[in-house]
């Protein structure tokens, strides 16, 4: 697929451009436009979600825009920034004279399909297409799949996968995925229910709407879906209210960690224990759509197997 | 005697616009100092020379594609736009608070703004909107509110007492409908309504400048021939009722032409707030009786606007502060300021 | 004639006692129907044994006891302490458009917490409590301060903008902080809304003394409120200090108000339209408004707590949203009217 669009980009310019370089640089983005670069681009202005796809893999961006200050940042947890200019720290805010004093090549974003939109917010990215195009790879139904499309970018702007550490870091993955597997295999019977704990209700995540959910499923762990998902406006949460805690039972609790306080509130409320996995302190941690590289992967899947080996499977019939 | 009395009233009228004359004059001098510093600060350099070269890129067609993009699409649309919007605030300040006779009731205290947000998190939250739509939303918001606004107060004519009042009341019935539409929502979309709210000139586009400016030229005539009808209202509705003028028509008209310049000022920048609450006070402290002030608190709306933004930009070495955060801190301090020099002089105005 | 008056006074004080009487009753009927009301259908007659026989093991006690008798009772605390601020905050100002949500109290309350949980990263609600309290009261004197500028004083208009200013002015300061941290900005979103939800009966012990201190001294202040309803010049003659009698209710209103806010959230117009229906009812004099709005108000607040509850499955429309419905268009409705009744 990459390689038919290289050679088609190739044909393209060779044909347009009579002195088409060898070097220039092509991709075809989640939104399925191409685009065309004389030369591989050097200077890359990334979003905190394609930085953390691409740092991990020796791509580093010359700037990074977030949507909340870094240090928040789940995505960005753990990653050498350093060097790195940060050009936007709230969501819909970027500095463009800040971005286009870096001279950046290229804008790497995420292409958000069911919304039709790059990630980071209109007003930004229609600032930062104006210095630079942009680009990059599919929010889809698959983290592993994401890595993957990170990994194709990563090495067309010419990175070394088989670089040791990056190697190691893959392989560490696939011990934490093969470990993951036996671990559901060893308990059968076991399910899952990912939440999200608010002041106001409990949410209920069906693991469609969730790529780290679907890989999950993927390697054989039982997620229950919620039945009354209002899927309009891109919903993929049950609003249940908190006299209905127990509404869903499983034998292991997933809680979305992209904030610390979410578990505090879910351990809060007086019938969070009517969920019997919370009430045998089944819980663990739901890394809710922000894994973009491996080791962060790896470290989240290796928590949750250590979950699941503790766990009793045999709370709900 | 008349003679003399002639030549005093006509020396009073001398010396008063002339007062006026230095004051606009004052005011032109400092947006001309803020507008330079608008195009020669920023954090990618650009010596002097090169902005006034890349100015006049166009006509010359000396180009140089990094700095024309910076001087000609980044810091000239948002310098237009600041000083545009800024004028549009300030404006339909002033003319709500002579309409209401009240230095506290502009369009950003009085629901205004508050129907503009309101529609606007609408569109974002439970439409899913964004970028221009989002403007037409907020427009229409404003409209409307101002609309229910008016006829709420509507009781055998309408007196500035039930606007204020009203318009207090629709502001605080409209913010729990924000607050709730908070409550809806996914977090991002949250933030990118929270963006919205503050206000901000980030984002400034040529096209925004473009349609505020029109609106600008359509409706600065309309005001002109109102504003004569002004005279009359401010010796309160009593009086002017028996001197004759067609006050109800005079107030709906102005009222009109102010909700549309906030109206529009809000679509372009978001409700950026004060601008259109400190310009008219300022503007008639300078002005110190030698007229009613509305071409200097266009002014001063566009250096408060202005000033503001360069603050906003340049006042954290780290992160750029949006422009409504500074506006906000400013009507603060205006706020306390007035408290200040009021309570010494004993008067609100 | 002299027994007459007398005898007509005796049997004013005593219907007015017993409408005491029947919003008493009132309010233990809303309370009841608070604790059955609900996510979940629990029958009454559970709901009643899980208040007299309560069983640890049953799914619906647990929810009785833990959810829904704590929020009926933050419900009436905080809906007793906005009535009884509202109406004390209109007999100090007389000023018939006096409410901690119009005069900015809320706001300057609801701007101490944001910044509190921003800044200092506090988010036990004990600090709430203190917090909000500084708030409420650095807004208030803010607000007096600026509508008592210029000849007329603080005017009913002049105080309401100088609320609504401060409101906006706070509110730009929030928002700039919220836009910055999307970490508070989630902490503070529900809470800003104002809502009973989630409210453990632990906050219901920790302002509930601040409560009480509070409605003790605003009832003690009915007569204070009598005195100044006569104008300052004719309570001065009566030998009452003017200065001391508005410092003292004011205090009161602050307290009353900071500790609903920190239990519950800034709740807009619950002090505003309550004092107002106990007036039309009892007629002037604060010894029977104060205890008439005190016993409404909760009325009101649970009331529209319980139509929040149902009104949109699955979900819930907090209180502060439903009485900002009910109590806007009553205070457009009290605008209209031709005279404000003067205070």
């Amino acid at each position: 697929m990459v390689l038919r669009t290289l050679a088609i980009a190739a044909a393209f310019s060779g044909a347009v451009v009579a002195a088409a370089q060898a070097e220039s640089w092509t991709y075809t983005d989640g939104s399925g436009q191409t685009v065309t670069l004389d030369a591989v681009p050097q200077r890359i202005i990334a979003s905190q979600d394609a930085a953390a796809g691409l740092i991990p893999l020796g791509i580093r961006p010359v700037g990074i825009y977030a949507d909340s200050p870094v240090a928040e940042a789940k995505a960005l947890e753990g990653l050498d920034l350093a060097g790195i200019e940060i050009i936007g720290q709230a969501w819909g805010e970027v500095d463009i004279e800040k971005a286009a004093a870096l001279e950046p090549d290229l804008i790497i974003a995420e292409w958000w399909n069911r919304n039709a939109v790059w990630s980071g917010g209109e007003n930004v990215v229609a600032t930062l297409s104006q210095i630079a195009p942009i680009t990059g790879v599919s929010a889809g139904d698959s983290i592993v799949g994401m890595i993957e499309d990170y990994e194709v970018l990563a090495q067309s702007l010419g990175a070394d996968l088989a670089a040791p550490a990056i190697a190691q870091n893959k392989t560490a993955f696939e011990t934490a995925v093969a470990d993951f597997k036996a671990a559901v295999a060893s308990k059968p019977g076991l399910t899952a229910l990912a939440v999200y704990a608010g002041d106001d209700a409990l949410y209920v995540a069906d693991p469609a709407g969730a790529a780290e959910l679907l890989d999950m499923q993927s390697w054989g762990l039982d997620i229950v879906k919620p039945q009354g998902v209002d899927a309009t406006g891109n919903n993929y949460f049950e609003t249940v209210s908190w006299e209905n805690a127990d509404r869903y039972q499983a034998d292991l609790i997933l809680v979305d960690n992209r904030a610390e306080s979410t578990m505090a509130t879910a351990l809060a409320q007086p019938t969070w224990t009517l969920m019997k996995a919370a009430e045998a302190g089944q819980v663990a941690e739901w890394p809710a759509f922000w894994l973009r590289n491996y080791k962060a992967y790896a470290g989240a899947l290796t928590d949750l197997t250590a979950a699941i080996n503790a766990a009793d499977p045999d709370l709900t019939p | 005697m008349t003679i003399v009395q002639a030549t005093t009233i006509a020396a009073v009228r001398r010396s008063r616009q002339s007062h006026a004359t230095r004051v606009t004059f004052g005011l032109l001098a400092a947006l001309l100092a803020a507008a330079i510093a608008a195009m020669l600060l920023g954090d990618f350099a650009v010596p002097p020379e090169t902005v006034l070269q890349s100015l006049f890129s166009p006509l010359t067609g000396i180009a140089n594609k990094g700095v024309d993009f910076i001087v000609l699409q980044v810091r000239l649309p948002r310098l237009v736009l600041a000083l545009l919007s800024g004028a549009a605030f300030g404006l339909s300040g002033i003319i709500f608070q002579t309409l209401l006779r009240n230095p506290l009731a502009s369009p950003d205290i009085i629901g205004i703004a508050h129907g503009a947000s309101a529609a606007a998190v609408f569109c974002i939250i439970v439409l899913g909107w964004g970028g221009l739509s989002v403007s037409l939303g907020a427009f229409a918001g404003a409209v409307l509110t101002a609309i229910a606004i008016y006829l709420l107060a509507w009781r055998n004519g309408v007196t500035a007492y039930r606007v204020v009042l009203i318009g207090i009341g629709a502001a605080a019935m409209l913010s729990a409908v924000i607050s709730y539409l908070f409550t809806r929502a996914r977090l991002n979309e949250v933030q990118q309504a929270m963006a919205w709210l503050v206000g901000s000139l980030n984002a400034a586009q040529p096209a925004d400048s473009i349609v505020l400016a029109i609106t600008m030229v359509v409706i600065l005539p309309a005001l002109f021939v109102l504003v004569r009808g002004l005279d009359g209202l401010e010796l309160g509705d009593d009086t002017a009722h028996a001197l004759g003028t067609h006050v109800e028509h005079t107030r709906l008209g102005l009222m009109l032409v102010a909700v549309a310049l906030a109206a529009f000022a809000t679509a372009a920048v978001g409700p950026v707030g004060f601008v259109a609450f400190v310009s008219g006070p300022i503007a008639r402290r300078l002005m110190g009786g030698a007229g009613r002030g509305f071409p200097q608190a266009a002014l001063v709306g566009a250096l408060v606007m202005l000033v503001s933004d360069l603050v906003a930009q340049h006042a954290l070495p780290s992160t750029q502060l949006p422009t409504g955060v500074v506006t906000g801190a400013f009507g603060a301090t205006f706020l306390l300021w007035l408290l200040v020099v009021s309570g010494r002089s004993g008067r609100v105005n | 004639m002299e027994a007459s008056v007398v005898e007509a006074r005796a049997s004013r004080a005593a219907a007015l006692g017993l409408g005491l009487l029947l919003l008493a009753a009132a309010l233990i009927a809303v309370i009841l129907l608070s604790m059955a009301t609900g996510a979940r259908a629990i029958p009454v007659d559970m709901v009643w044994s899980a208040l007299t026989a309560f069983d640890p093991n049953s799914t619906e006690h647990r929810i009785v006891w833990d959810l829904r008798l704590p929020r009926t009772l933050v419900g009436v605390l905080v809906g007793l302490a906005l009535g009884l601020s509202g109406a004390v905050l209109q007999g100090a100002t007389r000023n018939p458009l006096a409410d901690p949500s119009i005069l900015g109290i809320n706001s300057g309350a609801a701007l101490f917490v944001v910044l509190g949980v921003s800044v200092f990263g506090i988010t036990q609600l004990g600090f709430y409590v203190w917090l909000a309290f500084i708030g409420a009261g650095v807004a208030m004197l803010v607000v007096y301060s600026v509508a008592s500028l210029g000849r007329e004083g603080a005017t009913p208009i002049k105080l309401a903008l100088a609320g609504a200013a401060m409101t906006a002015i706070m509110l730009a300061v929030i928002n700039a902080i919220l836009l910055t941290s999307p970490r508070t900005l989630d902490e503070v979103r529900f809470w800003q809304v104002g809502s009973l939800a989630g409210r453990s009966m632990d906050i219901a012990l920790q302002v509930s003394p601040f409560i009480a201190i509070g409605a003790a001294l605003a009832l003690m202040s009915a007569r204070l409120l009598d005195g100044l309803s006569m104008g300052d010049d004719v309570a001065r003659a009566l030998g009452q200090r003017i200065g001391l009698s508005r410092a003292l209710a004011g205090l009161a209103a602050v307290i009353l108000a900071g500790a609903a806010v920190a239990a519950a959230g800034p709740i807009a117009f619950v002090g505003l339209t309550i004092p107002h229906v106990a007036r039309a009812i009892t007629g002037p004099g604060y010894r029977w408004i104060l205890p008439y709005s005190m016993l409404m108000a909760p009325i009101l607040l649970l009331g529209a707590d319980i139509i929040g509850r149902v009104i949109a499955p699955p979900g819930e429309v907090q209180v502060g949203i439903v009485t900002a419905f009910i109590g806007a268009p009553f205070f457009i409705a009290l605008v209209r009217r031709r005279k404000l009744a003067a205070l």
